[in-house]
C-alpha cells in the first residue's frame, strides 16, 4: 500500500508537470502547426532563471554576479514572465520570417533554436548543475495521509498551480476575445484575417502563453528534483511532446490527459517492473508508438491534423539569383549527372589521400566520409521521399552493434576466434548489417505508414529513443554505457587497414558505391515514385503510385545504408557506446543534409565537410576553447539564417527533380 | 457621379513567374453593385484577394475611399470598412454560429450596437437565429454561405467583397442569396461581386467588368451587355 500511495503522489506530480509543458506544444501546434522543439529549452531556462533569482549570487559566464535572492513566490512569476517574453522574441526572429517557407523549414529552425538555446545556456550557467535553493515553502513539514503517504506542501502547490493554470487557459480560450481569435486562427488563418484578426499577434500570443507554461513546468520540475541543468529540458520536452500527441495535439484537455497518462504509466512501470527505473522511458515511448499506430490523431485529437498540408516538404527549386547565384550556377553544373565530371570528382577525392600526408587531417576526412554516407542514407528518406525521420541514427546503431557484438562478444569472447583469421567477415557484415537494419527499417516503417508530416517525425523519434534505451540498458547484449572496446580494424587479406590513409580510402570506396547505388535507384522508376511522394503524396497515390510500398522501400534503403555505415564506423573507430547514437547525432545529420541540400547527391557530403572542418577550425579559436558548446550555438544560428534566406540548402540547384531531363 | 468608393488602377498580381492578373482597372461607386465576371482562371478571385490584402500586388494602385491601400494589412482594411466573403465560404467549422458572427465583429470590441447588428443579420437570414448554438461545420452549404455573409456584415463594412457567393448551391438557394444581396445594398452597403453565374450577376449589377486571361476586356453597365457580347466574352472572340 505505501509504495502504491507514494507512486500515486509521484505520478501526479510528474503528470502535472508534463501536462503543463504539453500545453505549450499543443497550443502552438494548434495555431500554426509547428512542433516548437525549443519549448524543452524554454522549460530549462525557466528553471535556471528562477533559481538564479532566488540566489544571492550566481556564476554567469564564470563571473560571480550578484542576484536579488528573491523568495520563491516572487522568483517564479518573474521567471515565467521573462521566458514568456523570450518565447515571443524567438517566434519573431526565427519563425515569423518562415511563415511561407517550405514545410520543413520551420521545423528545422525550431530544432536549431533548441540547439542554440541549450548551448547558450551552457555558456552562461556552465555545464554543472545548479542546486535548487532552499526556500520557506519547501521546508514546511509534510502532511501524512493514512500514516503512510507523505505529501509535501510543495507537492500540493505543484498540483494546484497546474490545475489552476489549465482551468485559466481553458476559460481564456473559450470565453475571451483573444481566445476566440486564437481558435479562429487555428481553424482557418485566412478567414481569420478576413474578419480583421491580427493573425501575427495571435500567433505571438500563443507563443507567449506556451512559453509561460513551459517555464512554469520547468520551475516546478527543477523544484521537485532540486536541480537545474542545461540539458534538463531535453527529455521532459520530448515527454511533454509525447503527452501532447498522446492526448491529441491541439487539444488542451488532451494535453492534460496525455500528461497524466504518460506520467502514470512511467511511474508505475518504474515502481513495479523489474529494473523498471531503467526502462521507464522506453515504456513511455512504446505507449506513444502504440497509440499513434492505432489512433494517429491521439486520444482526444481530431483527424485532420494528421493530414500533411499540401505542398512539398522541401520547397520549390530555386532560381539562380542574388547572393547565391554563383553557388547555384556551380551546383547546377555539378549536379547535371555528367559521367566525366563525376569520375573527375571521385579522382580528386582519391587524390586527397595522397596529397594530405598529415594523419590528423586524414582522420578528419574519415569522419567526413562517414557522416557524408550516413547523411546520404537519411537523405533517401527525408530528401528524396519527403518523410521526416528523426530516428535514423537507430539504423546506424543497429549496424554498429551487430558487427561489434558478433566480432567481439560472440566470436572472440565465446569461441575465441582471432578476428585476423576472419578478416573477410567485415566485408560480409557491411551487407549483413545493412540488411538487418533494412529489415528493421521496414518493420519500423509499417506502423508509420498511416502517419504524415510531423506525427511521423515524432513516432520515428520514439523508435530511436527505444533503441537507444535498449543499447544503454540491455547490458548482457551491448555492455551498456561502457560500450564495446577492441573492435578489430578492417583488413584486406590479413593486411590491417589501420592507418587513416587506408581507412579514408576504404570509406571513400564505400561512399562511391553508396552514392552510385543511390543515384541508380533515384534515377529509376523507384526514385521517380519517391520524388512524387515527396512533392505530393495524395497526388502520387491518385496517379497509382503504391505509396505504402515505396515508403517502406525508402525506409529499408535508408536503413540499409545506415546499417552499412554503422559497420564501417564501428570498425574504423574500434569502440562504440550508446553516446555515439544519441538523438543529437540524428539532429546533426539532418542538419548536415539541410545545410548541404536535401534531395541532392552531393549535399550530404558537402554538409559533412563544412561541419567537420568548421569543428577543427573552431578548436583554435580562444572563445571556443573557453566555451566549446558555442560551436553548436553557431550551428544553430547558421541553420536559422539558412532557413530564412535559403531553406533549400547550398547545393539546391543539384536537386533531383520530378522531371527527368534525360 | 460621386467619387468612387474603390478605385483599382493598373493592378498586376504574380504567382512566381506567372502573371495571374495584369493591368486590371475598375471602380466601384458608393451604393452600387459592381460585378467582376469571367471564366475559370480569368483572375477574378486573384483581383479580389489583392483588394482585400491577402495577396500583395506586383504593380498598380488600390484606393479605398480616397486612401491608398499599398502596404495596409488585411486586418486593417477590415477596420477601414472593407470586408470579404471568401470563396468557399470558409466559416469556422468547429465554432458555433453565434461565435462566427461575433468574430465578424472582432474589431468592434465594446461597441454597443453589435447586438443590434446581430439582430439585423438574423432578420436578413432567419435560419441563423434558429441555428445559433449549432457548430458552423454542421450547417448546409447554403446556410454556411448565409453565415459567411452575415459574419462579413458584422464588421459593418462600407464595401462588401463577395467571392462566388452562389457557388455549389441549389437553385432555390441561389435565388435567395441573390435577393439578399440586393437587400444588403438597399441597407446601404456597396458590393463588389465576383461571379461565374454571369447572367444573374449582370441582372443584379449596376456595372460589370469582364476579365479574360487576367486582363479587363470589357466594362459597361449591365444593361448594355447583350447575349451576343456575353457569348463572345466567354468563348474568347476578340472584342
Amino acid at each position: 500500500m505505501d509504495i502504491f500511495g507514494q507512486l500515486l503522489v509521484n505520478a501526479l506530480m510528474l503528470g502535472a508537470i508534463y501536462a503543463l509543458a504539453a500545453v505549450a506544444y499543443t497550443l502552438v501546434y494548434g495555431v500554426i502547426q509547428l512542433v516548437n522543439f525549443a519549448f524543452g529549452e524554454l522549460f530549462m531556462l525557466g528553471a535556471f532563471i528562477c533559481v538564479s533569482l532566488m540566489l544571492p549570487s550566481v556564476a554567469l559566464f564564470g563571473w560571480q554576479a550578484p542576484m536579488p535572492a528573491l523568495p520563491f513566490l516572487v522568483a517564479l512569476p518573474l521567471a515565467v514572465v521573462i521566458v514568456a517574453g523570450l518565447g515571443v522574441v524567438v517566434e519573431r526572429l526565427a519563425y515569423r520570417p518562415l511563415r511561407n517557407a517550405p514545410r520543413l523549414a520551420p521545423l528545422i529552425a525550431a530544432i536549431a533554436v533548441s540547439v542554440l538555446l541549450q548551448s547558450v545556456a551552457q555558456s552562461i550557467w556552465g555545464p554543472e548543475e545548479l542546486r535548487f535553493p532552499r526556500f520557506a515553502l519547501g521546508q514546511l513539514p509534510p502532511i501524512v495521509l493514512f500514516d503512510t503517504i507523505y505529501i509535501r506542501v510543495m507537492e500540493i502547490f505543484v498540483l494546484v498551480a497546474a490545475i489552476a493554470s489549465m482551468i485559466g487557459l481553458t476559460l481564456f480560450v473559450q470565453y475571451t476575445r483573444m481566445g476566440r481569435a486564437m481558435r479562429a486562427t487555428a481553424e482557418d488563418p485566412t478567414a481569420a484575417r478576413l474578419v480583421g484578426i491580427p493573425v501575427n499577434r495571435v500567433i505571438a500570443m500563443a507563443f507567449l502563453i506556451g512559453s509561460a507554461f513551459a517555464a512554469l513546468a520547468g520551475v516546478l520540475y527543477a523544484q521537485t528534483y532540486s536541480f537545474a541543468h542545461p540539458t534538463m529540458g531535453f527529455l521532459p520536452g520530448l515527454k511533454a511532446l509525447t503527452a501532447a500527441v498522446l492526448g491529441g495535439i491541439g487539444s488542451i484537455p488532451g494535453a492534460a490527459l496525455g500528461g497524466m497518462l504518460l506520467a502514470f504509466v512511467e511511474t508505475f512501470a518504474a515502481g513495479y517492473l523489474p529494473n523498471g527505473a531503467a526502462w521507464r522511458d522506453a515504456v513511455g515511448f512504446a505507449i506513444l508508438i502504440l497509440v499513434l499506430a492505432f489512433r494517429p490523431q491521439g486520444i482526444l485529437g481530431r483527424k485532420e491534423l494528421n493530414e500533411a498540408p499540401a505542398g512539398s516538404l522541401v520547397g520549390e527549386q530555386v532560381a539562380p539569383r542574388g547572393l547565391f547565384a554563383p553557388v547555384d550556377r556551380f551546383f547546377g553544373w555539378l549536379g547535371q549527372g555528367n559521367t566525366v565530371l563525376n569520375i573527375a570528382l571521385a579522382c580528386i577525392a582519391v587524390a586527397l589521400a595522397f596529397i594530405i600526408t598529415n594523419d590528423y587531417w586524414l582522420r578528419i576526412l574519415v569522419f567526413v566520409v562517414t557522416y557524408g554516407m550516413l547523411a546520404s542514407g537519411l537523405n533517401i528518406v527525408v530528401g528524396f521521399t519527403g518523410l521526416l525521420d528523426l530516428g535514423f541514427v537507430a539504423f546506424f546503431a543497429v549496424g554498429a552493434y551487430f558487427t561489434s557484438i558478433l566480432f567481439v562478444l560472440v566470436l572472440r569472447g565465446r569461441f575465441g576466434i582471432d578476428p585476423a583469421d576472419i578478416w573477410w567477415l567485415f566485408y560480409a557484415n557491411l551487407f549483413l548489417g545493412g540488411a538487418l537494419a533494412a529489415l528493421i527499417g521496414a518493420l519500423i516503417g509499417t506502423p508509420t505508414l498511416r502517419l504524415r508530416g510531423d506525427y511521423l517525425a515524432i513516432m520515428t523519434l520514439g523508435f530511436h529513443e527505444i533503441i537507444r534505451i535498449v543499447a544503454t540498458n540491455w547490458i548482457d547484449l551491448t555492455r551498456g554505457p561502457m560500450g564495446i572496446r577492441g573492435i578489430p580494424t578492417p583488413s584486406l587479406f590479413g593486411m590491417p587497414l589501420m592507418s587513416p590513409k587506408y581507412l579514408y580510402l576504404l570509406g571513400l570506396a564505400l561512399s562511391i558505391l553508396v552514392v552510385f547505388g543511390i543515384a541508380r535507384l533515384v534515377r529509376s522508376y523507384v526514385g521517380r515514385a519517391w520524388v512524387a511522394i515527396r512533392e505530393n503524396e495524395v497526388a502520387a497515390e491518385a496517379m497509382g503510385v503504391p505509396t505504402a510500398r515505396y515508403k517502406l522501400l525508402s525506409y529499408a534503403t535508408g536503413g540499409f545504408i545506415g546499417g552499412l555505415v554503422g559497420v564501417f564506423f564501428a570498425h574504423s573507430q574500434q569502440y562504440i557506446s550508446p553516446l555515439s547514437f544519441s538523438l543529437f547525432e540524428n539532429i546533426l545529420i539532418l542538419m548536415l543534409i539541410v545545410m548541404g541540400g536535401l534531395g541532392t547527391f552531393i549535399g550530404p557530403f558537402l554538409g559533412a565537410l563544412f561541419w567537420i572542418v568548421f569543428l577543427q577550425v573552431a578548436q583554435g579559436m580562444p572563445l571556443i576553447q573557453a566555451h566549446p558548446e558555442l560551436r553548436y550555438a553557431a550551428l544553430g544560428l547558421v541553420l536559422v539564417l539558412l532557413m530564412i534566406y535559403r531553406p533549400q540548402g547550398l547545393a539546391a540547384r543539384a536537386r533531383v527533380s520530378l522531371m527527368m531531363s534525360k | 457621379m460621386s467619387t468612387p468608393l474603390l478605385e483599382v488602377g493598373g493592378l498586376a498580381v504574380r504567382y512566381g513567374v506567372i502573371n495571374a492578373v495584369e493591368d486590371v482597372s475598375l471602380s466601384v461607386a458608393p451604393g452600387s453593385i459592381v460585378s467582376l465576371i469571367g471564366s475559370n482562371g480569368a483572375g477574378k478571385t486573384t483581383s479580389l484577394r489583392a483588394i482585400s490584402g491577402l495577396l500583395a500586388p506586383a504593380a498598380g494602385s488600390i484606393r479605398f475611399d480616397g486612401r491608398d491601400l499599398a502596404g495596409v494589412a488585411a486586418e486593417t482594411r477590415v477596420a477601414m470598412g472593407l470586408a470579404q466573403v471568401p470563396e468557399g465560404r470558409r466559416v469556422f467549422p468547429r465554432m458555433t454560429v453565434l461565435e462566427n458572427l461575433q468574430l465578424g465583429a472582432y474589431l468592434r470590441p465594446g461597441d454597443a450596437s453589435v447586438p443590434e447588428d446581430l439582430e439585423a443579420i438574423t432578420t436578413l437570414f432567419p435560419i441563423l437565429e434558429q441555428r445559433r448554438k449549432q457548430l458552423a461545420g454542421t450547417l448546409s452549404g447554403g446556410e454556411q454561405q448565409m453565415l459567411a455573409i452575415g459574419r462579413a456584415l458584422m464588421s459593418r463594412p462600407r464595401l462588401l467583397l463577395m467571392d462566388e457567393p452562389t457557388m455549389g448551391l441549389a437553385p432555390q438557394m441561389v435565388e435567395l442569396i441573390l435577393e439578399r444581396i440586393l437587400e444588403i445594398r438597399r441597407l446601404g452597403t456597396t458590393i463588389l461581386l465576383v461571379e461565374q453565374n454571369a447572367v444573374e450577376a449582370i441582372r443584379l449589377s449596376d456595372m460589370v467588368t469582364v476579365l479574360r486571361l487576367g486582363r479587363v476586356v470589357h466594362t459597361s453597365p449591365g444593361s448594355e451587355i447583350g447575349d451576343d457580347l456575353l457569348r463572345d466574352l466567354y468563348l474568347g472572340h476578340d472584342v
